[in-house]
């Protein structure tokens, strides 16, 4: 409870879970509220997109598609991509950086080395190269892929605490009560590990929408007609329609917005649990 | 400094970095092994008229109808012994070739990209920390974070329709005018948008650290010392406190450095400039494997050599680290 006040004292904290907590209601909400359906094409207003009006608030887009069920509707796949491959990394990292760290000596060595050619690659490149070459667009690979490749930084952290962790009194009782090497693993280390990861997390939904929203614009994210901000983006900022302001503005800012939530809830989360003051 | 164990710590370290980047290609490779299709897949979708034993014949030619690892020992055998990356599997020219036509390019964007953003986070930064938690602190905080959550190429679009499009200040794309081909300043005017558009997407992250690092400086004891015998403040600030807390920005460049080539990679796609980005998405695209790999290993050679640097210039300023 004292982590609770601690970081309900600071306002910033308490605007990022209120973004956040907004958006996530309209990914929620929204596609059971949405007034038209959001791939339903308008062969009346095709060709044209129509600026925001009392019937279309956000306006249609180029095949006359109501811009705001799109956007309620995005709004759910770009949450879904951000957050599931952000338990994706945050599994596989914490999972990996705590064997690394407690097995120690060659294993640790070696699995930390992986690590580390994985961050020499520009994170982007990769995806994009995997995404390309793969050609499998589903939300389920998109969120794997997105997961699987940013992961290392979760690893660091976990390992690092682990390592710090495992000479504790507590893990040695633990050991000799009897446990298990895999037991003492999940029970005793990793739940002692988990407060950086809790930040990184928060980072890391983030972080994802805005690779899906990149991969998207290379053609590369999930796949039209099913909306999600990166894509509609995609179709805004075709030479064609660029004109219309209401359609770059839309997800733009929406993107912008989650992004400056997480972030604030990351910052707040770090400071209560009393982390270093900036991880970027 | 003495320079004798510098060089030995250099040495140990290059010699580190060769089975991270053999690590780095045997990962890069069996990525593109387990794709399906393969270039020829693209090859066929072209050129319709490409019989399936022409298709054979020239994945013979190109060796693939081995199995990957076998593609890849190759692939390795001529790279440790000849230096060779292989050729385009789009327009045969060696592969080295090609990148070090676009790699300096890539190198003057990330420079300026670079410059652009210390000028405007390290001040502020410093002035957020001196002046901590005012009105002043707290914009440009939220300010740099609102920058952080920018989709870099919704931002470059936006950039290149106010200011080239609108405005008519800058070009939209490339990065020569014609007939000023060797021209540094049309060239400078053609980099100024792509690599202010990085620069808006990184400032938040230097900004920040800059923020913390001045705060930390702040609170140690010789500042107070200094503020005790009754030095001016600027003095205080800016003799005693500053120096070292610009010490840990150079730690965060080998940090930053893996998101800012792939930024610059984007950008490069986006505003056309024809730098290893331009060719590595487009080769990305057209399975070109070899200018693939070519781009991969270099991309990670920089990131492994940006770090070195940042720890050899870490050592340079910082009297209190030692290379033995």
């Amino acid at each position: 409870m004292r982590f609770l006040r601690r970081y309900l004292r600071r306002p910033a904290s308490l605007v990022g879970v209120g973004i956040v907590l907004a958006i996530v209601l309209i990914a929620i909400l929204g596609p059971l509220l949405v007034p038209y359906s959001p791939i339903a094409i308008s062969h009346a207003l095709l060709g044209s997109p129509q600026p925001p009006s009392l019937a279309h608030p956000l306006g249609t887009d180029i095949l006359g598609r109501d811009e705001l069920s799109r956007a309620m509707v995005g709004a759910r796949i770009s949450l879904t991509v951000g957050f599931a491959a952000m338990v994706v990394a945050i599994v596989v990292g914490t999972l990996y950086g705590a064997i690394a760290g407690a097995a120690g000596g060659v294993v640790d060595g070696t699995m930390m080395r992986v690590v580390d050619a994985l961050l020499s690659f520009p994170t982007f490149f990769l995806v994009i190269a995997v995404e390309a070459l793969t050609n499998k667009f589903a939300l389920g690979i998109i969120i794997l892929v997105i997961g699987l490749l940013s992961w290392m930084g979760v690893a660091r952290l976990v390992r690092a605490e682990v390592l710090s962790l495992r000479e504790r009194d507590f893990v040695a009782a633990a050991q000799a009560l009897g446990a298990a090497p895999p037991r003492v693993l999940l029970r005793h280390l990793i739940p002692n590990a988990l407060a950086p990861v809790i930040v990184a997390a928060s980072f890391a939904v983030g972080d994802n929408i805005l690779t899906e929203a990149g991969l998207s614009f290379l053609g590369l994210g999930v796949q039209v007609p099913t909306p999600s901000w990166g894509n509609m983006l995609q179709d805004a900022l075709l030479p064609a329609v660029r004109s219309a302001w209401w359609l770059v503005a839309t997800p733009g800012l929406l993107i912008i917005l989650t992004l400056f939530g997480f972030t604030l809830i990351g910052d707040g989360l770090s400071y209560a649990l009393g982390s270093s003051s900036a991880r970027r | 400094m003495e320079i004798g164990p510098l060089i030995a710590y250099i040495v140990r370290r290059l010699l580190g970095a060769i089975p991270l980047l053999l690590l780095i290609s045997l990962i890069s490779y069996g990525l593109m092994g387990l794709a399906p299709g393969g270039p020829t897949a693209i090859l066929s979708q072209q050129a319709r008229s490409l019989t399936p034993a022409a298709r054979h014949a020239y994945e013979v030619a190109l060796g693939l109808d081995q199995p990957w690892y076998v593609q890849y020992f190759y692939w390795l055998k001529e790279v440790v012994l000849h230096g060779n990356l292989g050729n385009s599997f789009v327009d045969q020219r060696p592969v080295v070739a090609r990148i070090a036509e676009k790699l300096p390019i890539t190198v003057e964007l990330l420079t300026l990209a670079l410059v652009l953003t210390l000028i405007v986070a390290i001040p502020i930064g410093i002035r957020a920390a001196v002046k901590r938690d005012s009105w002043f602190d707290n914009i440009s905080t939220a300010l740099a974070l609102i920058g952080y959550g920018v989709p870099i190429f919704w931002l470059g679009i936006l950039l290149i329709d106010l200011f080239a499009m609108h405005l008519r200040l800058l070009p939209a794309s490339g990065i020569n005018s014609v007939g000023r081909e060797h021209d540094p300043l049309d060239l400078l005017r053609h980099l100024i948008l792509p690599a202010a558009t990085l620069a808006i997407v990184s400032i938040a992250g230097w900004l920040r650290y800059q923020r913390a690092s001045m705060i930390d400086v702040l609170g140690e004891p010789y500042v107070q010392t200094a503020r005790a015998k009754g030095l001016p403040e600027r003095v205080v600030l800016y003799r005693h406190a500053l120096r070292n807390a610009l010490l840990p920005m150079i730690t965060l460049l080998g940090l930053q450095l893996p998101g800012l080539v792939g930024g610059a990679y984007f950008i490069e796609y986006i505003f056309s400039i024809p730098g290893m980005g331009y060719l590595g998405i487009n080769a990305i695209f057209q399975r070109d494997y070899p200018t693939v790999m070519g781009i991969t290993m270099l991309s990670a050679l920089m990131v492994i050599l940006g770090n070195l640097l940042a720890d050899v210039l870490y050592g340079a300023v910082d009297p209190r680290i030692r290379y033995d």
